[in-house]
């Protein structure tokens, strides 16, 4: 990335642009598409993803409320049209939206509240790495107590998601999956 | 013509290292501040001892000459000097220590509610940083890494081998939690001008709060020797107000998931 990036000399504010970020993003934001085509056909795995984006639980950020109707404006969108063109019209959709005031994903919101996983003094060291596992761990045991998608659940992944590094929780994610997880689940 | 050089070039960069630079940076945080205070105090005491050393040894040498003075004076104790040289050097280290423990301390103060939380991880040789705080799945992150520019892409007025493509952007004057990693082999992320200093180290996450209290861009550099290109994976913390850090952090993540 950083040799197409300096190779052409981008001047220092096309620099702050994170243009290959942008440029990145389709491959990072298709999974995501996919589930939302997806939510219809109500596979529960799936749903579970979905719910964390749509239900106003995601603390960070503000949410307009209605997050059914926004749900049905998306999957009818989906429906209609192929997902390449379901993603235009979705970005133009949200630009409709956010006019309106009406967001259909809680992350397009521009207005940013800055929140994050607070100090747990279970962990009042320097070292992060317990507490970042605890929070990952806790929030599959809360999932398998009140079920997947639990909105008293999402708080935990958010703070797991603030605490750990991408790559461990797709190890973690992997583990899961094959049954080898080391953690009290 | 050479002094002026200098003086231009130590004028050029605001929180980078400078040519022939003696002291600390520019404080941004508390921290910093209370770094470059402590130095000061330590500092008056090391000056205080240095002065009295310095003109006890002159004065020997001068008095007990042996020419002026070939006969020392047979004096082999003094109850008097010996408390006094024995009291006044133990005293001295708590006046150091006192300031010193207490700044110790502060640096390692948790704090109860971070704004939000950074994630910086090297790697060989180069950085990711991770700002998780907004997402919502584990697949989506604002992630991005950060590599030097190579000497030839510098563009006028840039630090060579300080100035990186992607700068990490925070928020100025709110608690930031930075949670330091590695992915590989011991790294270590410290920016003189805010006072952190934390290693980075595979399978541990490290963490440490920084508060900057004026927007600027900061410098540093890899602390930790971590192989051949140990020297060109610097960091360059760009702190903003909190207005225009919310937005950057929406457009960023907009073409994310817009585009989903």
């Amino acid at each position: 990335m950083a040799a197409v990036e300096t190779s052409n000399v981008a001047s220092l504010s096309e620099q702050y642009l994170l243009k290959d970020h942008e440029e990145k993003s389709p491959m990072t934001a298709k999974p995501v598409e996919e589930t939302e085509v997806k939510t219809p056909s109500a596979a529960p795995a799936e749903e579970v993803i979905s719910k964390t984006e749509e239900t106003p639980v995601v603390e960070s950020i503000k949410i307009a409320p209605a997050p059914e109707e926004s749900s049905e404006a998306v999957t009818e969108s989906a429906e209609a049209s192929p997902p390449v063109e379901a993603s235009s019209e979705e970005s133009s959709e949200s630009t409709e939206d956010e006019t309106s005031g009406d967001q259909e994903s809680a992350v397009e919101t521009p207005e940013i509240k800055l929140e994050t996983a607070p100090a747990d003094f279970r962990f009042p060291t320097t070292n992060q790495t317990r507490h970042c596992f605890t929070r990952y761990v806790e929030y599959h045991r809360c999932t398998a107590a009140k079920g997947e998608g639990a909105p008293e659940c999402d708080k935990f992944a958010k703070y797991y998601r603030s605490l750990c590094p991408g790559e461990w929780v797709d190890r973690w994610n992997e583990q899961r999956e094959n049954g080898t997880f080391p953690g009290p689940l | 013509m050479i002094v002026l050089e200098w003086l231009f070039l130590t004028i050029a960069p605001c929180d980078a290292a400078e040519p022939w630079q003696l002291g600390s940076q520019d404080a941004a945080t508390p921290i910093m501040q209370g770094i470059t205070d402590l130095h000061h105090d330590v500092f008056f005491f090391v000056i205080l001892i240095l002065v009295f050393v310095s003109w006890i040894l002159g004065r020997a040498l001068w008095h007990f000459h042996y020419k002026k003075n070939p006969i020392p004076q047979r004096i082999v104790h003094g109850t008097t000097i010996e408390i006094l040289r024995t009291i006044f050097p133990s005293i001295i280290p708590m006046f150091i220590a006192i300031p010193s423990f207490a700044l110790l301390y502060s640096m390692d103060e948790v704090v109860v509610d971070p704004a939000i939380t950074i994630k910086a991880i090297g790697h060989q040789w180069y950085r990711t940083y991770e700002y998780s705080d907004y997402n919502s799945s584990d697949e989506q992150s604002l992630t991005f890494d950060s590599y030097t520019i190579p000497e030839d892409d510098l563009e006028l007025g840039q630090s060579r081998l300080l100035e990186v493509d992607n700068r990490v952007v925070l928020p100025a004057k709110s608690h930031i939690r930075f949670i330091v990693t590695s992915a590989d082999v011991p790294h270590s992320w410290a920016v003189p001008s805010l006072g952190v200093k934390c290693d980075a180290v595979p399978g541990r996450l490290n963490q440490t709060s920084i508060s900057v209290q004026r927007e600027g861009v900061y410098y540093g550099q890899c602390s930790e020797i971590c192989g051949t290109n140990h020297a060109f994976m610097p960091i360059v913390v760009e702190a903003v107000p909190r207005k225009d850090y919310g937005s950057r952090v929406s457009n960023q993540l907009i073409p994310q998931t817009g585009e989903a």
